[in-house]
């Protein structure tokens, strides 16, 4: 199978968890994949056609808006990895700014030409192009992203992962008698005990699984990085009145109080503020 | 005719990042200038404002997924560095495993992937089979063993550091877990495994690298003062204080990390989204400084490990202290790469790793503070100031590529000049080019986290259209004729 490898705007890491996999990478590069281009491992610089295009990154620049729609154009399966490509990811928080803003701030002197236009925003890639498969995270998990491909270039369509987080973590859910939320530095976590039911706020029960729950697990909370599971895809202004209820029923703290303390943070859900903009055709294409 | 005419290559490749090249002949046909630019800009540094201090560090390895445990541990550093944080033995311990891991995954990254099919295939290769793909077809065995060297640095991440890419183990106060006893004995068998094959990496390395050394000298040596942290005389990564070099060797200033941006300023140019970074003291462009493997090499006299420390006074004797020559950085990333190898096999084999007094409570306070380790590609610096209720009021980070990038456009400037004469352009320039850049392991992810990203070389003639250099196989491929 002929395969490239595109990055948009991001920070590399979903390639490098795809490097990550160890022995399944040498397998599948041996077995399946004829990597022909990807400007980070190979000295092609132009885009060829392809079976499948693996594509990291959001869309930031003109330029990685010309990049998709030529990839897309010349590939047969596109699948959209990491959240920047699915959802905009961390830097769509650079949305709540104007361009210009950013630019009179850091970039007074700069009115040349040689550099692409920015875009007035961050957006997925699904703004631009058809996506045949999303495999969101941040990044996604190696295992994850070499099952998916495997079964691309099997033919069969790709084992998902529709529920949330808590179903793969080890921790009990227990409701609580708790006064205050608290914040990951502030205590220690119980080994047993569900994060929320201590009043962390963990974001695990509204975040696709599919990761293995690494971050709940250690002791930290889960951020979101994987988005909505399947239940919420299509109802991201329920997603905050969601998290208020989750987190007062596991914490027996008021909703109203809850609701105070999250307001005080707009940072909680940087992965899902945007998501509302990302387009999926089908939730089965979401890995 | 006039000679005056522009070359672009865009974009460069094997390198972390999208960039472009760009060089200007003069009426002569000679070069005038060169400049790698970078093209892409996020906006990091405004839209964390006002974030939460314990979200941080999580949130601001995501500049760049390649050395994303670099960027924590920096970020987890200044802010202990306001709260006045003080953390345990074992948890420092802990964190130097876990740098040696960044370095080794990068490190394994830049050498297998990225640099080694300059020195394994000829110049006359085909450009399209002139990756690690191909000689992963080639000989299976050479794949095997980068994935198994690199393999062990992931482990190490994931298991010390509880994720793969954007670790969250390190938190302000010290490590989030203990490490186990079993994890300990297992990853000790890894890092043995790790030793010998790192070993073999870098004889394949040194003996590319001395068969191409006569071209390779040719690329260019500016010299410039050199920064890197040390401790007795020694290279350090995680302590320890900074110590800038002049070009003759001598030390001309040493500060401790609470004073970093006392000595290093930045300035724009408005043809690239990288800002460049220099010694305030002795002003632009004097001030001007390199940072990364070399730089640790020519900084300091001695490595703590006993291999490393071999291969760094061979590299002394061989190419003088400070070394100049920017190809010298492949080799240097080698000693780097096998330092970081002894070093995690080192602390793993330290019964105390497994201590649990990994964390201590951190007592959260209004101020600034930095915090200062050596990244992959040098030196890499995280200043914040917080409010009184712990959000990012604003800050200010101080990025290898930030400092590298003038080294890097005048390297690329003498570079080019050894392939462009009277408007003739050799065969081979384009890579040479690029090899330059690619030596410098630029990141442009971080270097540009501001704002975008996109690194591209250019040849244009004097109106600014794109010409092709002729005669070229490859190069015909990407460039376009003009006048």
């Amino acid at each position: 199978m002929r395969v490239s490898i595109v990055s948009l705007t991001c920070c590399a890491g979903c390639v490098s968890s795809f490097l990550n996999a160890g022995d399944a990478l040498l397998d599948i590069l041996s077995e399946d994949f004829d990597i022909v281009y990807s400007p980070t491992f190979i000295d092609l610089k132009e885009v060829p056609e392809v079976d499948l295009a693996i594509v990291e990154g959001g869309i930031r620049t003109e330029e990685d808006e010309k990049l998709i729609k030529e990839v897309r154009a010349k590939s047969r399966i596109l699948v959209a990895l990491g959240i920047c490509a699915t959802h905009g990811g961390i830097t769509s928080l650079g949305n709540v700014l104007s361009l210009k803003t950013l630019l009179e701030k850091e970039y007074s002197q700069i009115a040349s030409t040689k550099l692409p236009e920015l875009k007035d925003m961050m957006y997925p890639i699904s703004n631009f192009v058809d996506v045949d498969y999303y495999i969101p995270g941040c990044p996604p998990m190696p295992f994850l992203i070499i099952h998916t491909l495997k079964s691309i270039v099997s033919g069969k369509p790709p084992i998902r992962h529709h529920s949330v987080v808590c179903t793969e973590c080890h921790r009990k859910i227990v409701p609580a008698k708790l006064d205050r939320l608290y914040g990951i530095y502030e205590k220690e976590a119980d080994h047993e005990l569900c994060m929320v039911s201590q009043g962390f706020v963990c974001l695990g029960s509204m975040t696709r699984e599919g990761c293995g729950a690494p971050c709940p697990r250690a002791g930290f909370i889960c951020f979101g990085c994987r988005g909505p599971p399947d239940s919420l895809l299509y109802r991201s202004r329920d997603m905050y009145a969601f998290l208020v209820k989750v987190m007062s029923a596991r914490t027996g703290i008021s909703e109203g109080t809850v609701k105070e303390e999250l307001y005080r943070n707009p940072f909680i859900f940087h992965t899902f503020v945007f998501s509302k903009l990302a387009r999926f055709q089908a939730r089965e294409r979401v890995i | 005719m006039s000679l005056k005419r522009e070359i672009t290559i865009s974009p460069t490749t094997r390198i972390e990042g999208h960039g472009k090249v760009t060089i200007t002949l003069n009426e002569g046909g000679n070069v005038s200038d060169a400049y790698f630019y970078a093209t892409e800009i996020r906006g990091f540094d405004y839209f964390l404002r006002g974030m939460d201090a314990e979200r941080l560090p999580f949130i601001i390895s995501r500049i760049c997924g390649v050395c994303s445990t670099a960027h924590v541990l920096a970020s987890v550093k200044a802010i202990e560095s306001i709260y006045g944080t003080e953390i345990t033995e074992t948890a420092r311990k802990l964190r130097e495993l876990l740098l040696m891991a960044q370095i080794i995954t990068n490190h394994s990254l830049v050498f297998f992937f990225l640099t080694l099919p300059d020195f394994w295939f000829s110049t006359e290769e085909n450009p399209s089979k002139r990756n690690m793909f191909q000689i992963m077809r080639e000989k299976p065995e050479v794949g095997k063993k980068a994935v198994t060297l690199r393999s062990f640095s992931v482990h190490l991440l994931g298991v010390v550091g509880k994720r793969e890419v954007h670790i969250l183990s390190a938190i302000p106060g010290g490590i989030i877990n203990p490490l186990k006893e079993h994890e300990r004995q297992s990853l000790l068998v890894q890092a043995q495994e790790a030793n010998e094959i790192v070993k073999e990496a870098f004889t394949l390395g040194k003996e590319l690298f001395e068969r191409n050394w006569g071209d390779f000298k040719k690329a260019g040596d500016y010299k410039t003062h050199y920064m890197a942290l040390t401790k007795d005389d020694a290279v350090e990564f995680y302590d320890g204080k900074i110590s800038v070099v002049n070009p003759e060797g001598q030390t001309v200033s040493e500060f401790s990390a609470d004073d970093y941006m006392e000595h290093v300023e930045e300035k724009t140019y408005e043809w690239t989204y990288a800002k460049f970074a220099y010694l305030k003291e002795l002003e632009w462009p004097n001030g001007i400084v390199q940072v990364g493997s070399t730089a640790r090499m020519n900084v300091n006299k001695k490595m703590t490990t006993g291999l490393a420390y071999k291969e760094l006074n061979e590299f002394k004797r061989k190419f003088g202290s400070p070394a100049h020559t920017t190809l010298l950085l492949d080799y240097a990333r080698l000693i780097d790469l096998l330092h970081a190898c002894e070093r995690a096999k080192e602390l793993l084999e330290d019964e105390n790793l497994t201590r649990t007094d990994t964390r201590v409570k951190v007592t959260p306070k209004a101020g600034t503070g930095v915090g200062v380790v050596e990244a992959p590609r040098g030196t890499l610096a995280h200043e914040y100031v917080l409010t009184s209720d712990g959000r990012l009021e604003s800050m200010k980070l101080i990025i290898p590529t930030q400092l590298n990038n003038a080294a890097i456009n005048l390297n690329l400037k003498d570079g080019a000049a050894e392939f462009i004469h009277k408007g003739k352009v050799k065969p081979g320039l384009l890579n040479r080019v690029e090899m330059i850049v690619r030596a410098y392991d630029p990141c442009i992810k971080c270097a540009t986290r501001q704002v975008n990203e996109d690194l591209t070389v250019e040849v244009r003639n004097s109106k600014g259209e794109l010409i092709r250099i002729p005669g070229s196989r490859l190069e015909s491929q990407w460039l376009e004729m003009g006048s």
